[in-house]
């Protein structure tokens, strides 16, 4: 899908080398990202990949675009690679160009380098018992009416159920959907509101939403345990931006203002209370055609 | 896309003359209507799901004379799954999301009426997993009902189109979609849920059809009282014989609460004996993905399911694969003929799954008759322990066993099954099942990246390929055809004859009393074969590629035979939308199908039309 454009680009910019800058700031910096997906974006962009996008889009001097669309299955497909005119079969315009977050080693859309790592955490809400629990192993080893009392919210997919299910906790398990289809509510809103109403009192799940829960719970209300990557259970993962599979011309362009913004990305994400970790380069192999 | 679509009625003058005063209600009138062989009153064109037609006009030596006879553009885009329904003088056609209905006079092929319901599309499409396609429409009771993508059930008058009721059979704010086609069963419609991606718990349910009143609701797991499952009286395959399932079944199978986020939906078609009153479907894959996370069985996800009409009390159920580890989802449809299995009249249900096993059993009681694959390249299990029930997995393509994080590669069939959704025919001339097949292979690599909440993606990474072995021996030909059809006697487990295609068949077929089943193909060509020897005897290429059910009928006389075309769903969805960047690099999107299917593009384009055929006058 991406020949055309890309050779179009070349062509300009053979032609009008010097003016090539002039034009790139014309074009739209143009995100698709969940409208009400805190603390990663919200339709009032008040998420850190919002604050990142803003920085961004100011850097390249261009205006920022969004749609919105929520993060769910499919949601590469319906946004980075929907053409605007969905009756427009063979357009070349798409909904947008960049999305703020995917995996590093995604192969949905074309990766540029990571521009963060985080890790999966066990937050414990205090004052209900379990101020004692410095380290996730103790979970296992508390005598069995302890155990009762756990109340772990737990997801359908993700490390923090392989973990449980390797100490023997399943059972303490209070299941959650990791994917909600309600427009008003998402899961760390979930959490967020579940923790507080004491249905649950403590939860393995990724840096983001720990910062968000922080952020939202009561001052001092939560422990955060990092949780320890074993070589069957990785906690860690780095995550970068996506673009249009063959979009290299803006891949090249988003790894520079990575590489350049590096502290200033990190100020912003540490604002939002999130746990981050020196990024690892992929062990992974590049595609390199 | 922004804004909900609007329902809306067309109230032409052509509506009001044609609506007749009051039309027969008793729904024993469907069941009538289904034994005309004029109509195509069900999804199945009966309530045994065979597919077969008794019209005989059409046969294998005038079919290479059939002509398009007329079409009709849908005006919508995606996947076209499903078929027309025709019900005296009028065929009723459906549409992808946005579900628009459409009621065409065959006299004048105009339009009597059209419906559209009022969907949000910020909040149903962002939830359908794979294409926004539908089953089609269910008519009984002088009405017609839709099962709308955001799991909506709507009633609609069969002659002017106004909506009567519509209920919510589940909620998209819990990743509740609806695809399925429902069915008529006396005074109820039964309908399923969609949406095991996100962990929702299946069920099937039954609603008044005057009323829209919710009868019974039985679940795919959980306690006895949801699945309404008699620990004594429903039974179970166990053991070389049919035995009580015991007290709460399902839940001694998961660890802990996992059941309530289960999966096991119900998304493909029903189909009903009246004589033993008794309803059957299969349920779909556990819920979550990796398998490592649900130790258990997981019942009762995969399974067939025998449940009284009436009160949905479970006869008996039969689990075709424990504790999935490849998304052998156990949704295709049930087929029920009587046969003869090693010398003994059986009344049988016949099902082929997507783990690539044929399975008869006897449909009164549950009883494991015959096991047997359909495709010879299945290589995941190397049969299924007629005694136990349960097929005995290979080491080797055990995603479970290989563990997280490591790609267990040249697993056959590929997650979209040695066949999907796409249901089969049985013709009683030839006692032959005629399988619309998939022919791939695939590496499974569980959790090579496990971000949950906040970051959903998939937790598995497919890619899929040919599986380039022969279907009748296994023995690998280096072959690069996705598809087959594939001809299959049930009673013995033997397959007879297999045509090779292209790309998949995602079409359902229809056997003929003419000596001929139609089935279409992903470039779009509708296909006549024989129904003894598989020879091909005739092809017409529609405007888009073909994963409807091809159905047959006759109209003052004369015999017709009818498709929509209009490519998506799981195979066609790189094309539906867009996905398709040319690169090594956009292989697992579409949960792995996009890369088999990459050329699939070369060969045809979106777009929803019905083709109608007949012999030249």
């Amino acid at each position: 899908m991406q020949a055309k454009p890309t050779l179009h680009r070349l062509l300009i910019s053979a032609v009008l080398a010097a003016t090539a800058t002039t034009l790139q700031a014309k074009e739209k910096f143009k995100v698709c990202a969940d409208p009400l997906n805190p603390p990663y974006s919200t339709q009032k962009q008040d998420g850190f990949e919002n604050k990142i996008a803003e920085l961004f889009a100011k850097k390249l001097g261009q205006e920022i675009e969004y749609t919105w669309f929520p993060q769910r299955i499919g949601f590469i497909r319906n946004t980075l690679n929907a053409p605007v005119d969905e009756k427009a079969v063979d357009s070349k315009e798409f909904k947008c160009d960049v999305v703020m977050s995917v995996p590093a080693d995604s192969d949905m859309a074309l990766a540029t380098e990571p521009y963060y790592q985080s890790t999966y955490v066990l937050l414990i809400a205090k004052g209900r018992g379990f101020d004692d629990i410095k380290e996730a192993r103790q979970l296992a080893d508390l005598p069995v009416e302890r155990q009762d009392a756990l109340k772990i919210a737990m997801f359908d997919r993700g490390p923090g159920t392989a973990w449980m299910q390797k100490f023997g906790l399943l059972d303490m398990g209070i299941p959650y959907q990791s994917m909600s289809g309600d427009e008003d509510n998402n899961i760390a809103m979930q959490l967020d509101q579940d923790l507080k109403a004491k249905k649950i009192n403590m939860v393995i799940v990724w840096g983001p939403i720990a910062g968000y829960l922080v952020s939202q719970g009561p001052k001092n209300g939560y422990t955060m345990i990092p949780m320890q990557s074993t070589p069957g259970i990785p906690f860690e993962f780095a995550m970068a931006m996506g673009v249009r599979n063959g979009d290299k011309e803006r891949q090249q362009t988003l790894n520079k203002l990575i590489a350049e913004n590096k502290d200033q990305i990190r100020r912003i994400i540490e604002s939002y209370h999130i746990p981050l970790t020196e990024i690892k380069k992929s062990a992974k192999p590049k595609d390199d055609d | 896309m922004k804004k909900p679509f609007k329902s809306w009625l067309l109230a032409s003058s052509v509506a009001a003359i044609l609506a007749a005063p009051a039309i027969a209600t008793a729904n024993s009138d469907l069941e009538k209507l289904s034994q005309n062989p004029a109509n195509w009153s069900m999804w199945g064109g009966n309530y045994a799901g065979t597919r077969y037609s008794e019209l005989d006009q059409i046969t294998s030596s005038n079919v290479k004379n059939l002509q398009p006879a007329w079409s009709f553009s849908t005006g919508v885009l995606r996947g076209h799954e499903g078929g027309p329904l025709v019900v005296n003088d009028t065929l009723y056609i459906h549409t992808p999301f946005p579900n628009t209905v459409y009621a065409i006079d065959q006299k004048t092929q105009s339009i009597i009426w059209e419906y559209t319901p009022t969907q949000d599309a910020d909040v149903t499409v962002p939830v359908m997993c794979c294409d926004t396609v539908n089953r089609g429409l269910a008519y009984g009771d002088g009405k017609i009902f839709l099962q709308q993508s955001d799991t909506v059930l709507t009633a609609l008058d069969a002659k002017t189109g106004k909506r009567v009721w519509s209920v919510q059979n589940g909620d998209p704010k819990l990743g509740m979609t609806n695809t399925a086609s429902p069915l008529v069963v006396k005074d109820k419609v039964l309908t399923g849920i969609s949406g095991g991606e996100f962990g929702v718990r299946g069920f099937l349910a039954a609603y008044d059809i005057k009323t829209g009143q919710l009868a019974w609701k039985g679940y795919s797991m959980g306690p006895d009282a949801d699945t309404l499952i008699d620990a004594k009286k429903t039974t179970t395959w166990k053991d070389g014989k049919v035995a009580p399932v015991g007290e709460n079944s399902s839940l001694s199978t998961w660890e802990g609460d996992q059941w309530k986020i289960g999966g096991g939906t119900t998304w493909g078609w029903t189909s009903y004996d009246p004589k033993l009153n008794l309803i059957y479907y299969g349920s779909g894959n556990p819920s979550t993905w990796n398998p490592k996370q649900r130790p258990g069985d997981n019942k009762w996800s995969m399974s067939l399911w025998a449940r009284d009409a009436d009160t949905g009390a479970v006869k008996w159920v039969y689990q075709m694969t424990p504790h999935d580890e490849w998304d052998f989802d156990g949704i295709n449809e049930t087929v029920l003929v009587d046969q003869e299995v090693k010398g003994k009249m059986h009344k049988t249900i016949v099902h082929f799954d997507r783990n690539g096993f044929g399975y008869t059993l006897d449909r009164e009681t549950g009883e494991l008759l015959v096991a047997e694959k359909f495709d010879k390249s299945v290589n995941w299990a190397t049969h299924v322990d007629m005694n136990t029930g349960r097929p005995q997995v290979v080491s080797k393509y055990s995603t479970e066993q290989n563990g997280e994080d490591v790609n267990t590669q040249g697993v056959c069939p590929a997650a979209l099954g040695s066949k999907n959704q796409q249901p089969v025919s049985y013709s009683p001339q030839t006692g032959l099942f005629y399988i619309s097949g998939n022919h791939l292979c695939m590496d499974y690599e569980p959790f090579e990246v496990s971000y949950t909440a906040g970051q959903p993606y998939v937790g598995a990474t497919l890619s899929m390929m040919p599986a380039a072995a022969d279907v009748i021996t296994g023995q690998p030909d280096g072959s690069t055809n996705l598809g087959q059809f594939t001809a299959f006697d049930a009673k013995t487990g033997k397959i007879i004859w297999s045509n090779k295609e292209q790309f998949s068949v995602w079409s359902g077929s229809v056997a003929t009393a003419g000596g001929v089943v139609f089935y279409g193909t992903l470039e779009g060509y509708l296909k006549a074969v024989d129904a003894k020897t598989g020879q091909e005897l005739y092809k017409f290429k529609t405007p888009s590629g073909i994963i409807g059910n091809v159905n047959t009928w006759s109209y003052n006389g004369k015999q017709y035979v009818g498709v929509l075309s209009g490519i998506g769903g799981w195979a066609g969805i790189g094309i539906a939308a867009g996905l398709d960047s040319g690169e090594a690099g956009s292989n697992s999107e579409g949960l792995g199908a996009v890369g088999a299917y990459r050329s699939l593009s070369s060969f045809t384009k979106l777009g929803g039309t019905l083709t109608v055929f007949a012999l030249p006058n």
